[in-house]
């Protein structure tokens, strides 16, 4: 059997899967590499395998839990109550009291409110946006009612906003086979309203929110080009969390899929 | 219940999907996969304290799951593991009788296999076989997969290529 010495087709059968999904090292890599590119009985058995991962990823039938079922864990095991947000949720209240009281009380608290929270974001920096985008994602998953308008495609989601928000949330990507989407609600980023969008990917779902971008403490080191943007990736407790954004907006994409998959996605969203 | 086991909690019930996936394959039946995953929730939140902070949360509650079916619905179902995977005869899963996969017709033919079909291939095999099969298709490395299964690490990647190899064999009923 033709190949590299360093390598025989037993060894590279054995390794083609960390091969495909490009976990070996690159030494090792290029060793698979060279071997099948001498070695055709290898490089079918390849086709095969990426063929019966392709078959397991698109088409072996998934069965996720019932609500029935979600609903009987959370009340054995409750999520913790989430405190609102003192000024996010007074904000609103405020705003419909009536009375000049109210109104200059407001007009003195909300700058030093401002101040507090822009400086609380400030220091925790992007640590605050992941956790934030991480803690949303997982109370959508955890609603009862997660998703507030069912996609029938994203010409009936984008118009459910309207009127909703305070701004028109752009989002190009209009979901596929490989990443339908689901649906979206309206949710909260730190101190600001935000478009959630639920993509999904085979039994995982993906959260999008869009929000205003100004006054948030962005990252700025280990960005990646990801299509128009730079975005910054990172991962916790299994989730990975991607954040950029695009002109007055900012994106945050969450979910617990494959790292790869989600800025394949995130790609998608990008360059539309 | 303390704020970290609430917390746990909290993100554990995200992987409550995923664990149903792999109950329902394991048991076969929607009854006992709920009362699968019902009872690793029960488990895991009794041994909250002993999760480490920082590991992957979602291979924790595989091997609670998987050590729960183990213990309970194997048993009662009386249909033990036919074919252990470290006794599978490597050379009966060779490249030998994998030659009705190396023609253009054959694996154009595997690539229109329906979905059901492939249910019905991956359920014919051993539950070790199933188990590794549907861990590696949730990203779950081989050091996790290890700890899931309770076997060596050094063993995943044989006991995963076996067990595809296995699957392909059965495919091979449906893709004709």
């Amino acid at each position: 059997m033709p190949g590299n010495a360093a390598m025989d087709c037993q060894d590279v059968r054995l390794h083609l899967l960390d091969y495909q999904r490009g976990s070996l090292d690159p030494a090792r890599q290029q060793d698979v590499r060279t071997h099948l590119g001498g070695c055709a009985a290898c490089t079918r058995v390849e086709a095969v395998e990426q063929t019966l991962t392709e078959l397991l990823e698109r088409r072996l039938p998934v069965h996720p839990a019932s609500l029935a079922l979600k609903r009987r864990l959370a009340a054995a095991w409750p999520a913790p109550v989430r405190t609102p947000r003192p000024w996010r949720r007074g904000l609103w209240g405020w705003q419909l009291a009536p009375g000049l009281a109210v109104a200059a009380a407001l007009l003195v608290a909300l700058p030093l409110l401002y101040y507090e929270r822009a400086t609380v974001g400030r220091a925790d920096g992007t640590a605050g946006m992941v956790t934030e985008a991480l803690n949303d994602h997982l109370r959508l998953l955890q609603s009862e009612r997660p998703l507030e308008v069912e996609s029938g495609g994203i010409h009936r989601v984008k118009p459910w906003f309207e009127g909703r928000l305070d701004f028109a949330p752009v989002v190009p990507f209009a979901g596929d086979q490989e990443f339908p989407l689901k649906g979206g609600a309206v949710a909260y980023f730190l101190d600001r309203k935000a478009a959630a969008l639920v993509y999904g990917r085979r039994l995982h779902s993906i959260s999008l929110f869009v929000f205003r971008a100004d006054g948030l403490a962005w990252p700025t080191r280990g960005l990646r080009p990801i299509g128009r943007a730079t975005a910054s990736a990172t991962t916790v407790r299994g989730f990975t969390v991607v954040l950029w954004r695009s002109g007055d907006l900012g994106y945050a994409l969450v979910s617990d899929v494959d790292p790869a998959d989600l800025l394949d996605l995130a790609a998608r969203i990008v360059g539309g | 219940m303390s704020h970290s086991e609430a917390g746990l909690g909290r993100d554990a019930l995200a992987y409550a999907d995923t664990l149903h996936n792999l109950a329902r394959y394991l048991t076969r039946s929607e009854t006992d996969a709920e009362d699968l995953v019902q009872e690793t929730y029960v488990r895991a939140l009794a041994a909250a304290g002993q999760f480490t902070p920082g590991t992957n949360l979602k291979a924790w509650l595989f091997r609670i799951l998987r050590n729960t079916f183990i213990s309970q619905y194997r048993r009662q179902r009386n249909n033990p593991t036919v074919g252990g995977l470290d006794t599978v005869d490597s050379g009966a899963l060779g490249p030998a009788e994998e030659n009705w996969l190396l023609g253009d017709i054959e694996l154009d033919r595997l690539r229109k296999v329906v979905a059901g079909d492939i249910e019905r291939a991956l359920m014919s095999l051993s539950e070790d076989a199933r188990t590794v099969i549907l861990l590696d298709l949730e990203g779950l490395t081989e050091t996790e997969v290890a700890e899931v299964v309770s076997c060596p690490v050094g063993t995943v990647k044989s006991r995963l290529a076996r067990a595809r190899a296995a699957l392909r064999q059965e495919l091979r009923d449906y893709a004709r």
